[in-house]
């Protein structure tokens, strides 16, 4: 088998201010293997945002101490990186879509300006194969006036599509790695189809592996080859996907799976 | 139309338009004549298309952006024409939770100060009960009391979430517009608010306008669906009825999109067509791009809204006597679908 693009030896995450009896993320080890699509679930405040946040190495570290044995992306650690590495790793060969795409959207630059900028950047394209690439990026992501939508600026748009918008961000570098935060919460369930099935696409066409965090047990199921289970801070279940619904190891995993049977699935 | 009881909001006719983008210049109608009723105490889920005009509905109603056309009445008092004590009152009666619920909390405010801010805002109960109350509806979120010093930008997506949710609980308004409450949340989490809110409705007779794309959460709370599409209401009907005869074809692909919680079933299909655009919305019927059903007047005449099972007769799907319509927008309505 080849080696894993992404692998996670000992991780712990915690917070310097609150004084936390225990770590938000406590020494959680995980591989990503080329092409996956791995599912991390978990209850709400388990720890899974922190975990992605410090392999993007973006906890500010008067705030956060992350500490692990290593944070190998491609057999080189992030982890011994420093921040200017670090800046030319995001964006090129791992990216993020964020749970909050309010927050993570530039309020002053249009759409089209924030997509663009990262055809130019990251892919090498001119001022106007970027607006053309930006168009079917968006396309891909669900939208039928495009130009419109490139002319928006952020608070212009609905909060279905800013979330599309920064999924297109996220997917037109072409990363290694993307790790996909709660990418459709914001999504008709139409959309989501049309959305998933594009992301998911991603991992074939250009070789991405996808981190997916979710709290849906329906798009573990349907989207994800693997799923990690986490709670307080821990990993407790790391299986892949058919096994983990056919014989859930962990009590949690299976309260998770019985709270969903008989649910939407009519 | 008359209700037995006089309905708490009524929204008639809401059209909501935003400036043209750039320097082109047509301005877009996101809602395009919607109208709605909730009785006290009844819960409407809003479901339908990103960017069909749901929370554009939703803040329209509160006139956070002023409508360009229709009314909204709250017990029968038209929003617009309040003075301003009335207004203030009516603020406190209806409470509305943002779709981005981080951007929503003031992140100077520990979220013990979020709540007792209503409160205090309201002068709602003394000193002492407010704290109490701050302290239930935190519980009824199912947060954590440890974490009622943090604030906004130390607490987790979902965490965020529960605040907004229990902001607009504390103040014990009449009506709740939440627009999207419960989409960062685990489904056990989930399930529990979902009951609560049902105890909390029981007891307290607040109501809701819910929107939400999670159709098995709407299924579980609202007596009333409704269904958007590109800035028109397709359908509409009492929650049974839409989900067990849903008539417009979009609310069929709607329902046959959610992803099944086993891996042996196959993905959902993705829609065909291309979805169009609010700017230039297509000829006919809105949905006509993309619907598998459509015949060749779909494309050039637009269908009126009529009536499946009208409020005060016998139900010809059901037998029974209903208490609210099923209304669809299709040509197709009275074909029976398998
Ligand atoms: N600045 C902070 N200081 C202290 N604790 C924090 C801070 N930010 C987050 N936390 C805590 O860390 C824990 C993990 O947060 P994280 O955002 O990773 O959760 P999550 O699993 O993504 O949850 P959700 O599904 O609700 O988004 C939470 O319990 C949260 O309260
Ligand atoms: N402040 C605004 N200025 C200009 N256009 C806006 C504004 N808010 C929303 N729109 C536009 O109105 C349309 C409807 O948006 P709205 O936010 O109401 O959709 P929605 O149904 O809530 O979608 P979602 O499910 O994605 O949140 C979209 O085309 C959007 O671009
Ligand atoms: S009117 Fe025609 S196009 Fe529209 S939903 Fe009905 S069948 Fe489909
Ligand atoms: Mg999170
Ligand atoms: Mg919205």
């Amino acid at each position: 088998m080849n080696p894993p693009v992404l692998s996670i030896r000992n991780l712990s995450v915690s917070n310097r201010r609150t004084k936390q009896p225990s770590a938000v993320v406590q020494q959680i080890s995980f591989n990503l293997n080329p092409g996956e699509v791995l599912a991390v679930v978990g209850e709400s405040g388990c720890g899974k945002t922190k975990t992605a946040e410090a392999i993007m190495g973006l906890l500010p570290r008067d705030g956060w101490s992350v500490q692990a044995d290593a944070i190998e992306l491609d057999g080189s650690d992030l982890a011994k990186l420093p921040e200017s590495g670090l800046r030319r790793v995001r964006g090129r060969k791992i990216s993020m879509i964020f749970q909050e795409p309010l927050t993570a959207l530039d309020p002053v630059f249009t759409a089209g300006n924030q997509l663009a900028s990262i055809f130019r950047r990251h892919r090498g394209k001119t001022r106007s194969e970027a607006y053309q690439c930006s168009m079917e990026m968006l396309s891909k992501v669900g939208f039928a006036d495009t130009r419109n939508v490139l002319k928006s600026y952020p608070h212009q748009l609905s909060g279905g599509m800013r979330q599309r918008v920064m999924i297109a961000m996220a997917m037109a570098c072409r990363p290694r790695v993307l790790i996909a935060d709660e990418p459709t919460t914001a999504l008709d369930v139409t959309t989501q189809a049309q959305v998933l099935d594009q992301l998911t696409r991603l991992g074939q066409e250009y070789g991405t592996s996808i981190l997916l965090i979710t709290h849906d047990p329906g798009v573990v199921a349907q989207y994800c080859d693997r799923a990690l289970v986490m709670l307080e801070g821990r990993i407790v279940e790391d299986a892949n996907v058919r096994d983990l619904f056919a014989r859930p190891q962990h009590d949690y995993t299976r309260r998770l799976l019985a709270s969903v049977a008989g649910v939407g699935s009519g | 139309m008359t209700s037995p009881v006089l309905p708490l909001l009524s929204v008639r006719d809401l059209v909501v338009r935003y400036p043209a983008r750039g320097h082109s210049g047509i301005p877009m109608t996101a809602v395009r004549g919607v109208s709605l009723e909730i009785a006290p105490a009844g819960i409407f889920g809003l479901v339908g298309e990103s960017g069909s005009g749901k929370s554009s509905l939703a803040h329209a109603i509160l006139h956070l952006s002023p409508p360009a056309g229709g009314e909204v009445l709250f017990r029968g008092q038209d929003l617009a024409a309040m003075k301003p004590s009335q207004l203030k009152a009516a603020r406190r009666n209806i409470q509305l939770v943002f779709q981005d619920s981080l951007a929503s909390l003031s992140p100077r405010r520990s979220v013990l100060q979020t709540l007792l801010e209503p409160l205090d805002h309201f002068r709602i109960g003394n000193p002492a009960t407010r704290a109490e109350k701050a302290a239930m509806a935190l519980e009824t979120v199912g947060l954590d009391p440890a974490l009622r010093h943090r604030y906004p930008q130390e607490l987790s997506g979902g965490q965020k979430q529960r605040v907004a949710l229990a902001r607009a609980l504390v103040a014990e308004p009449d009506l709740i517009i939440a627009d999207e409450p419960l989409s960062s949340l685990d489904v056990s989490v989930q399930s529990r608010i979902i009951e609560l809110i049902l105890e909390l409705r029981e007891k307290l007779g607040v109501a809701f306008l819910f929107v939400s794309h999670d159709l098995s959460a709407v299924q579980r709370l609202a007596d009333t669906v409704g269904v958007m599409y590109l800035g028109k209401m397709v359908e509409s009907a009492d929650t049974d009825t839409l989900f067990e005869r849903p008539a417009h074809p979009y609310t069929r692909s709607l329902m046959a999109a959610v992803p099944v919680a086993d891996p042996s079933h196959p993905r959902p299909a993705v829609l065909a067509g291309e979805p169009p655009s609010p700017l230039t919305p297509p000829s006919g019927c809105v949905f006509h791009m993309r619907c598998g059903d459509k015949i060749p007047i779909c494309s050039t005449v637009v269908p009126n809204e009529t009536f499946v099972c009208g409020e005060t007769g016998m139900c010809e799907d059901s037998r029974r006597f209903k208490t609210i319509s099923h209304r669809v927008r299709c040509h197709l309505w009275n074909v029976t679908k398998t």
